[in-house]
């Protein structure tokens, strides 16, 4: 039986624990504050261009013929991106997402569709490689802290992988940041980018196309270079923009998440601490029965 | 002469960098150097990898290295929107230079021709861009 003072250590231990995860839930808070700071700066930005991308498919003749545009005839390789954290103790974030892309695979292979894994952020790499699928494009280092430049490498080969007809569809996996509390697995389709149209709304489904005042002016701008041109660099913009979003989302989900398991670990300490200070308490309290009870026992034996 | 100035704003992913009225814009397109004065007509150009410099007067730029972007000019304001744009004396050499390896390597590996080289030739003149402006700060 575990004596008066294990149960004194356990306490201390549990107390230093409670210390830790209390540490860890500051830190969360911090960071979730500048995450979604930084969720608010790209909104400018993600805006400008799609407003641009109107404007821009609105003088074009024609729409190029871009690889990224075109639907590819037969849809039998799926590429599924799963974007998790480099980091553990982050309640559900990680497992959600690694959940939600194994519940896709399934349904993909039901309809006779093979996937293909990218990966974003160590957990979602090594749980991959875990269960044999290596992922083809693995990118990790950057979750806690996202820089555009990340995004945009892996828009590169994401890219490359549609255009070199590796895989006929891209759809990502994130963790949709809705608050501290509550984060949401959110699947979106990447490529093909069938409808250039749905670059001209924005993020409430408005129209952000011109008005027929601005349209009447339209004639007058000077497009350097032709807006064909310019729409070849837009649409591989327009992916950058949603895979970068994607990844700000995931690190404020990470961090809120992350918070919350924190704030329910130390929870759970004290909770534990009570019952073991309770359970401390009553070994001493037998203790002292038993001391009391030899003593009794040794005068009875003298008399 | 002191020029008119105008409102210009400069939006990168990180957020908007700058706010105010300038006298002068200057900066590259794909044919060469651009520069913006007031009154300019409505303009929609694709910007390349360059030094921005925002002229509020003659002795008073604020420069920027600037990655590619956009340039839009309507109602005598400028909007740049850019991936990407550092201080001069924020560049981090070591890493561009590194960066700047890694980029030729997968230019080198890519196929000729191909979109993904395209994109890597990209990627290697940004980076070249920008040490060049590293150095000459």
């Amino acid at each position: 039986m575990a004596t008066q003072q294990d149960t004194k250590n356990r306490i201390s231990s549990v107390k230093n624990i409670q210390k830790i995860t209390k540490a860890m839930e500051m830190v969360a808070a911090a960071r979730l504050r500048r995450a979604e700071q930084r969720i608010e700066a790209m909104r400018p930005y993600a805006d400008a261009i799609r407003r641009m991308t109107g404007r821009v498919v609105e003088a074009v003749e024609r729409i190029p013929d871009l690889p990224l545009l075109e639907e590819h005839d037969e849809t039998r390789r799926v590429g599924l991106l799963l974007v998790t954290g480099d980091r553990g103790l982050a309640g559900p974030f990680n497992s959600q997402i690694i959940r939600a892309g194994n519940k896709r695979e399934a349904e993909l292979k039901r309809e006779g569709k093979e996937v293909v894994w990218y990966a974003s952020g160590k957990r979602g790499i090594s749980s991959l490689s875990f269960r044999g699928h290596d992922p083809v494009i693995a990118r990790q280092g950057y979750t806690d802290r996202p820089a555009y430049s990340n995004a945009r490498d892996l828009a590169n080969d994401i890219a490359t992988q549609y255009e070199e007809g590796n895989v006929d569809r891209v759809e990502m996996i994130f963790n949709h940041y809705e608050s501290a509390m509550s984060q949401e697995v959110q699947r979106d389709v990447l490529l093909p980018l069938q409808q250039i149209e749905a670059l001209v709304t924005d993020e409430e489904g408005q129209d952000t196309r011109e008005d027929e005042d601005q349209q009447k002016r339209r004639g007058l701008w000077i497009y350097e270079p032709d807006p064909e041109e310019m729409l070849k660099r837009l649409v591989p913009d327009y992916i950058e923009i949603s895979i970068y979003r994607a990844l700000l989302e995931s690190t404020a989900s990470e961090h809120g998440a992350r918070m919350t398991a924190m704030r329910n670990a130390q929870e759970n300490a004290t909770e534990m601490i009570e019952d073991l200070e309770l359970q401390m308490n009553r070994q001493r309290q037998a203790e002292i029965t038993q001391e009391i009870m030899e003593v009794v026992a040794g005068a009875e034996g003298l008399t | 002469m002191a020029r008119s100035s105008f409102p210009c704003e400069v939006l990168t992913p990180e957020g908007k960098i700058f706010d105010d009225e300038v006298e002068m814009v200057s900066t590259r397109s794909g044919i060469g150097g651009l520069g913006i004065l007031a009154n300019h007509a409505p303009l929609m150009a694709m910007l390349e990898p360059t030094e921005l410099r925002l002229y509020k007067s003659d002795s008073d730029v604020v420069s920027f290295a600037q990655g590619e972007g956009y340039l839009q000019v309507i109602d005598n304001s400028a909007l740049l929107i850019v991936e990407d744009a550092t201080k001069a004396e924020d560049l981090d050499r070591s890493e561009l230079e590194s960066s700047l390896k890694e980029a030729e390597q997968s230019r080198d590996e890519a196929e000729e021709g191909s979109e993904e080289r395209a994109r890597c030739e990209r990627e290697v003149k940004r980076t070249k861009a920008f040490l060049e402006i590293g150095q000459s700060s």
